[in-house]
């Protein structure tokens, strides 16, 4: 309880959540792009998609060393993990996601005049957006697995870190609170974001009972 | 900026009585579109496969014309080509004289499974290639509005798609294909999802709409009843590979009713030149379990109906 009465709690919070948003925002917009043009090109399929493959199979812990390495311990190492770990997934969901998009539709769109980026963000993209909703939160779980192995490892001021020093002086209550804590986030993102999507798509697409 | 939203451009904001002021009825006028020599091959696992050999074709302005042929002889190409989703292997395909490069919103086409975008309602649907062609919101509405009345949908212009029929979503794609104002409509066996009095209630709406527009239509139908009831002229095709066999004008005063005799005399006519190709693919898909039509009784010695009781 002192964690949170000193606000040590409320702080880690705050800084985690930060980490996290920027981390994932950035995921999500570089991951989708990517996952776009592993599905659309197939020179970027044939040239980087076997080595966007085998790299999401590395767990995103291993990237720390590596991020400590090249940034110090530094804001920017965990950046790089959580991006590693949240950015690979969501670029495999969309490439797939985009393959499955009844041609059909891009054919109806390209006799309606549209080509290029219009044709991209307007059609290809909400047209995938069903599979690359999944990518997504599958995305959010691996940033927030990455953001904690991250944090753990170093003075980072967040949850992570706060778990380690509950390890530290033998606090289990604080360890166990943290704990909970982290699965209230992952819930939050499934009641603020991923739910409300998820419904979207239901009462647009049809596919569950609004 | 590619020729084609420069062209839908300026559709938009040269040609503005296509779209606005209430004497909406003064429409693009058809062009006339054709195919010179054309041909068009495909790469499958086994090398080229001819689509089409060396077709010919010419459509008049403002002409109906309805492509009738078995799977397989090449209908849906013909449309590809002409709509510039396809280009031909050899040949020209012409629109008013000039060769066609590409897709744009003067050729519209109507998908056979309509092809309207889920995440959006109807009335975003038939709205969409006018935002594509640059059109202020206003007259987006007014000019949605104006189709959907037009297709009778527009108590359900604020429904998705999947909240639809089929016949209603056939309806709304005509509608979205009609925005643009085209020259020329191609439809992919537009009604062939749809049950019998549906498709007959879309021939009527098709024939209508074509009254008014007097817009150049292609039609692709596997149906040969809705072809005769529909077309100026049936243009017969066959298979293996695909090619134009013949070309019938089809010369009844419109509306036409189906149970017209004269409808089900040229009906009949198309149906049993069909007939030879459909069987020649029939015997090849299927070997020798296939049996010719009319000899309907199989007479297969292992279907043995209870002789050993």
């Amino acid at each position: 309880m002192a964690a949170v009465r000193e606000g040590t709690l409320t702080r880690a919070i705050a800084t985690s959540v930060v980490r996290l948003l920027i981390g994932y925002s950035f995921s999500v917009v570089f991951g989708v792009l990517l996952g776009v043009a592993l599905a659309r090109s197939q020179k970027v399929k044939s040239t980087v998609g076997p080595l966007i493959l085998g790299l999401s199979s590395v767990p995103s812990i291993c990237w720390l060393p590596l991020a400590i390495l090249w940034f110090g311990l530094s804001e920017w190492a965990i950046q790089t993990v959580i991006v590693l770990g949240a950015l690979l997934p969501i670029a495999v969901a969309t490439d797939g996601a985009v393959r499955q998009v009844p041609p059909q539709l891009v054919r109806a769109a390209r006799t309606m005049g549209a080509s290029g980026p219009r044709l991209l963000f307007s059609v290809v993209i909400p047209a995938a957006f069903p599979g690359i909703l999944s990518g997504a939160k599958l995305g959010w779980t691996f940033a927030l697995r990455s953001l904690m192995a991250g944090e753990l490892l170093f003075v980072s001021g967040g949850l992570g870190q706060l778990l380690e020093t509950g390890r530290d002086i033998g606090d289990t209550a604080l360890v166990l609170a943290i704990i909970v804590t982290i699965v209230a986030l992952g819930r939050a993102s499934e009641w603020l974001l991923f739910g409300r999507l998820d419904r979207e798509v239901g009462r647009r697409w049809g596919t569950a009972d609004a | 900026m590619s020729i084609f939203a420069k062209a839908a451009h300026s559709i938009a904001l040269g040609d503005e009585d296509a779209f606005s002021g209430p004497s909406r009825r003064r429409s693009r006028p058809g062009t006339s579109t054709s195919l010179q020599r054309v041909s068009f091959s495909f790469a499958t696992e086994k090398g080229a496969r001819l689509a089409i050999e060396s077709a010919d074709l010419h459509i008049e302005a403002g002409e109906f014309v309805c492509l009738v042929g078995p799977s397989g002889s090449g209908k849906s190409t013909i449309l590809n080509l002409i709509a510039g989703l396809l280009a031909p292997t050899s040949g020209q395909v012409l629109e008013n004289g000039k060769p066609i490069d590409g897709p744009g919103p003067a050729r519209a086409m109507v998908f056979q499974d309509a092809a309207l975008f889920p995440w959006l309602t109807l009335r975003d649907n038939v709205e969409y290639p006018l935002k594509l062609a640059g059109m202020s919101k206003g007259e987006r509405r007014a000019r949605g509005d104006e189709l959907l009345r037009m297709v009778h949908l527009y108590r359900f212009a604020d429904s998705f798609p999947h909240q639809l029929s089929g016949g209603m979503r056939q309806r709304g794609a005509i509608a979205r294909a009609l925005a643009t104002d085209p020259a020329v409509l191609l439809m992919d066996e537009p009604f062939a999802a749809l049950d019998a009095q549906t498709r007959e209630l879309l021939q009527a709406e098709v024939e209508r709409i074509f009254l008014e527009t007097r817009k150049t239509v292609v039609f692709v139908t596997h149906n040969v009843r809705e072809a005769v009831r529909l077309a100026d002229r049936i243009v017969l095709m066959g298979t293996r590979p695909g090619r134009i066999l013949r070309d019938v004008t089809i010369d009844l005063p419109r509306p036409r009713p189906l149970n017209d005799e004269r409808v089900a005399w040229f009906a009949a006519d198309v149906a049993n030149e069909i007939r030879t190709e459909v069987d020649k693919i029939a015997k090849e898909e299927a070997d020798d379990a296939w049996v010719a039509p009319g000899d309907r009784v199989r007479r297969d010695p292992r279907r043995n109906l209870g002789g050993g009781i």
